[in-house]
């Protein structure tokens, strides 16, 4: 459904005029740049190096980070789970999950020792969110990881509930090593690349680094503020 | 004027700000760790001086054709669903908002942070109408608990607030039993405001950046709460200043890099969050109707003019962080939501000199704020072409200002104005002289004298000195 | 080589040891000095406050009177950034323009004269004590001048330096600023002597004379035992 755009003409017009454009068709701009620093940033980084990056990143920014492959994923995730005090644990539905072998854990082990777990059904609607409200930990994967910055990159759709990565107290982001990438650079042109491709971009886009946080006492840091308290990133080696 | 806070006049203001020692000790600590992790954040980078200039270039090119970004921009939004309302003037888009809220029979409102609602007092209005308004960023929601204390950094809008003050006002209005320590006092905040974020109705949010090409929109924040204020209430409200956008994501990376390295000397910060038009079908969380508000209020008459580049402002408090004045005097002394530099700069612009005209005098020119700011706004020479303003144009300058340097002109001008005028200060200083210094001047040394010493006029001038020693009388 | 000295109207009226100092120095180091009379102020006064057109007259006095030098030098970083922000004053006029552009490029700050100029880094001078170094904000941000002070200053005999908290901040002077706002700059200029204060330092030395009539003049109101110098009176220590 398309929606409306009021006042429009009269408030543009104005800037035209302050502009000197006769109308906005003059206005067509063509975008080069003289300046391109962001390329010259980790650039030439092999993707070993840049996990090293996002390692000593995550030392800074108060996240765990783990390394696992698909044998001991599965066990490394659930000591993080036990290390949190265990569930309510929400998930997004992901076919990813599966795919790395943690069938076994979050719908068979988990559910026996008594950890609840909620996967993400956009047929319940606005019970998932309940269900995230209440949870401990939210899992959730990182589309593309940003080594500079230790950021993961979460895209929002009917089966990836946006709050399954802020409501819950303990936040984990399962990270394929074949997601990382220098910086937000790179990501921006993926994101760009896909829209002009003819993909629609999520309608939440989310870069979060680490766990919420703020200074505005005392400029004293307080880790644990709306979103998340806790953080841990898990590498897949998919590679 | 809505920007404006505080009262008294601007001499008052700033003896109060000067006399408010945990707000300058606050203040100064401040500064000198914001300026450190600035320092740092750029210098890692190792080419910040090119980072600056692309910021600048971004923003220039986005101020040339802003209609047609802002056109583009407004496509894109309505073809996701969203709506968009063109606000002249902050009424306007008050009017709208209100409007929407009244539709929604919405009951509470929770927002985050957000300097353009500020700047249109939309609180107010919301309130008007019936709602009761939540601030969901920590520093806001304090100043709010405290009887809506003006904010006094646009980054740290407690800045001037200390812990111990915190606690008791929490202890008075929201029942708080704990001790001042940063960690419980957020901890409380966290818990109270959960409820809000679960049962609002509507969410207000600014914008840091829109982008135009996807018809989307960022919200950079440490906290998250801008991220629960667009992913719970069913309807979200995002207003923003009409120069707030870039062409594509492309750009909207670098002047998010930009804006966390200046503002708080992060890589990153927490949370970025782009969003573009509301929730898709079958999405669960995020808002099912959204409405961008684009505010003029004032924007276009700096746009085309001699202040065009203050539009390239980011709000990255930079320029605040390193100010010698604001150091000193504090955000209230401004009395605009806008300090600092950029306040000083932006303040008479968007309020007129009428209530502003002593904020570009607050300066001593020295360009600190000019060398730091990211995409390169040239604050310094901005201010001098306020007082340039003033003086030519509103006939605010003090008439004896005026007789000064209406003299100065006369005097520099010439030569031997100039030499006579030098010759016979000796004398004419005489009377207040003390060896030589002058302890207690008379007219403008007034106020120099008062807490320094100001030398006495030679009484041989280096000139002469210099001739006598042409003719071999002094070596 | 042929060195026409701006002296500045401070220097002139109130600091003319910082003159003699000048003259003296540059005549050792080779220098023939040309001190044209008929120079008055950079207008800068006028200029900061907002007074551009009673400014421009001034101005062009000085164009006219530096016209025909070789090399401009003065000991001032503030004056001399007022000298470079001529051609952009005069970017509407032509010809005033093309003059004040050339007046820009042979003007020089003192040390940055000798030591990019001139090519000398060390003055042979010496002068016994610790001593600690005002970046007034004209001289390091607008004109650019930054190492050459340091350079000449490690080459004092005698001379023990020591790094002045806080040196990129402003001391509160900013001209018409120091009685204009005289509350907020006092607060400055205090914050800047108690660093000087912390430096231990005997002697405090700078390169404009604004800003040490500014912190000059409180440390000696409030009768701190520290000498205020000017970096050509340093640099003509023997």
């Amino acid at each position: 459904m398309k929606g409306t755009i009021q006042n429009r003409e009269k408030f543009l017009n104005q800037i035209s005029a302050r502009l000197g454009h006769n109308d906005i068709s003059n206005s067509i701009p063509q975008r080069s740049w003289k300046y391109h620093p962001q390329d010259e940033v980790l650039t030439d980084t092999s993707p070993d190096q840049l996990v090293e990056v996002l390692k000593t990143q995550c030392l800074k920014i108060h996240t765990s980070l783990l390394s696992a492959n698909l044998d001991n994923l599965a066990a490394t995730l659930d000591k993080i789970v036990t290390d949190y005090g265990g569930g309510p644990v929400v998930t997004w539905k992901d076919q990813r999950f599966s795919e790395w072998g943690l069938d076994r854990l979050m719908k068979d082990a988990w559910p026996k020792e008594n950890i609840e777990v909620h996967e993400w059904d956009y047929t319940q609607g606005a019970e998932n969110i309940r269900y995230a409200e209440k949870a401990n930990i939210g899992i959730t994967i990182s589309e593309i990881t940003l080594a500079e910055s230790g950021t993961v990159v979460l895209l929002s759709d009917k089966d990836k509930g946006r709050t399954v990565s802020f409501l819950p107290a303990c936040f984990i982001a399962l990270i394929p090593k074949s997601s990382i990438v220098p910086r937000i650079t790179q990501a921006a042109r993926i994101i760009r690349q896909k829209h002009l491709d003819g993909h629609r971009v999520a309608s939440c886009i989310n870069f979060i680094t680490g766990p919420s946080n703020s200074a505005d006492i005392e400029l004293d840091l307080v880790v644990g503020v709306h979103g998340p308290v806790k953080a841990t990133y898990i590498i897949i080696d998919d590679i | 004027m809505t920007m404006k806070i505080g009262t008294g006049d601007f001499k008052e203001r700033v003896d109060q700000g000067i006399h408010d020692s945990f707000m300058r000790g606050a203040v100064a600590g401040a500064q000198e760790r914001m300026g450190t992790r600035r320092n740092d954040a750029a210098e890692e980078l190792g080419n910040w001086e090119d980072w600056r200039s692309h910021g600048e270039e971004i923003r220039q090119h986005v101020l040339e054709h802003l209609d047609y970004y802002l056109q583009q921009l407004s496509e894109n939004i309505a073809s996701r669903g969203g709506h968009v309302f063109f606000a002249q003037t902050g009424e306007e888009a008050n009017q709208y908002i209100q409007d929407v809220v009244k539709r929604k029979n919405a009951k509470k409102v929770v927002k985050a942070k957000s300097m353009v609602t500020e700047e249109i007092a939309l609180n107010d209005c919301l309130k008007q109408a019936g709602c009761e308004v939540i601030e969901t960023d920590l520093g806001e929601y304090i100043l709010q608990v405290d009887d809506h204390d003006p904010p006094s950094h646009i980054v740290v809008p407690a800045l001037h607030k200390n812990k111990e003050q915190i606690r008791d006002v929490f202890a008075e209005r929201l029942g708080y039993q704990k001790t001042s320590k940063p960690e419980e006092l957020a901890g409380h905040a966290r818990l109270k405001l959960r409820e809000e974020f679960l049962s609002a109705d509507i969410g207000i949010t600014g914008c840091n950046f829109a982008v135009a090409e996807t018809g989307s929109f960022s919200l950079v924040t440490n906290e998250g709460n801008a991220d629960l204020v667009t992913a719970l209430p069913k309807t979200q409200i995002t207003v923003m200043g009409m120069e707030r956008l870039v062409p594509t994501f492309e750009e909207l990376e670098v002047l998010v890099s930009l804006l966390t390295r200046s503002a708080v000397g992060q890589k990153l910060t927490s949370y970025i969050t782009v969003l573009t038009g509301p929730r898709e079908e079958f999405d669960v969380d995020g808002p099912e109707e959204f409405h961008l508000v684009i505010v003029d209020n004032g924007r276009s008459q700096i746009l085309g003019g001699e202040f065009q580049s203050i539009l390239q402002c980011i709000r990255c408090a930079a320029c605040i962080n390193t100010c010698p004045v604001y150091r000193h005097v504090g955000g209230h002394s401004y009395g605009s939501i806008y300090s600092g530099p950029i306040g000083a700069v932006l303040s008479p612009l968007l309020g007129g000199y009428e209530d502003y005209k002593e904020l570009p005098y607050a300066s001593t020119l020295c360009g600190a704020c000019t060398d730091v700011c990211p995409v390169k706004i040239p604050l310094h020479q901005l201010l001098h072409k306020h007082r340039q303003n003033i003086v030519e144009n509103t006939g605010q300058a003090p008439i004896s200002e005026k007789l000064a340097m209406k003299a100065f002109g006369l005097g520099a001008a010439s030569p031997s104005l100039y030499k006579l005028g030098s010759k016979i200060a000796p004398a004419a200083m005489n009377p207040f002289t003390q060896g030589d210094k002058i302890k207690k001047g008379p007219g403008p040394l007034k106020a120099w004298t008062e807490i320094r010493d100001f030398p006495a006029p030679n009484k041989e001038r280096f000139r002469d000195w210099y001739k006598n020693r042409d003719k071999g009388g002094n070596q | 080589m042929k060195v026409t000295l701006f002296a500045t109207c401070l220097v002139d009226m109130f600091q003319s040891n910082v003159g003699k100092a000048t003259v003296e120095l540059l005549e050792r180091l080779g220098c023939e000095i040309i001190f044209p009379e008929s120079q008055v102020c950079c207008g800068q006064p006028a200029y900061n406050s907002g007074y551009v057109r009673e400014s421009k007259e001034a101005m062009k006095r000085m164009i006219r009177t530096f016209q025909n030098a070789e090399y401009v030098v003065s000991p001032s970083g503030s004056c001399v950034a007022m000298f470079k922000e001529y051609p952009h004053i005069f970017k509407e006029d032509h010809e005033w323009g093309l003059l004040a552009q050339q007046l820009a490029e042979k003007t020089y700050e003192l040390t940055q004269f000798i030591v990019d100029v001139l090519h000398i880094e060390d003055v042979g001078a010496q002068l016994n004590g610790k001593a600690t170094y005002h970046t007034s904000c004209h001289m390091t941000r607008l004109l650019g001048v930054k190492s050459a002070p340091m350079i000449l200053l490690n080459n004092v005999k005698g001379l023990e330096y020591t790094e002045l908290p806080g040196k990129e901040q402003c001391c509160g002077f900013g001209g018409t600023f120091s009685v204009k706002m005289a509350q907020i700059s006092e607060q400055m200029v205090d914050e800047k002597v108690t660093h000087v204060e912390e430096t231990g330092a005997d002697y405090l030395i700078g390169a404009d004379a604004g800003c040490m009539m500014n912190i000059g003049g409180r440390i000696d109101r409030t009768g701190k035992p520290i000498k205020v110098m000017h970096i050509a009176e340093v640099l003509n220590s023997r």
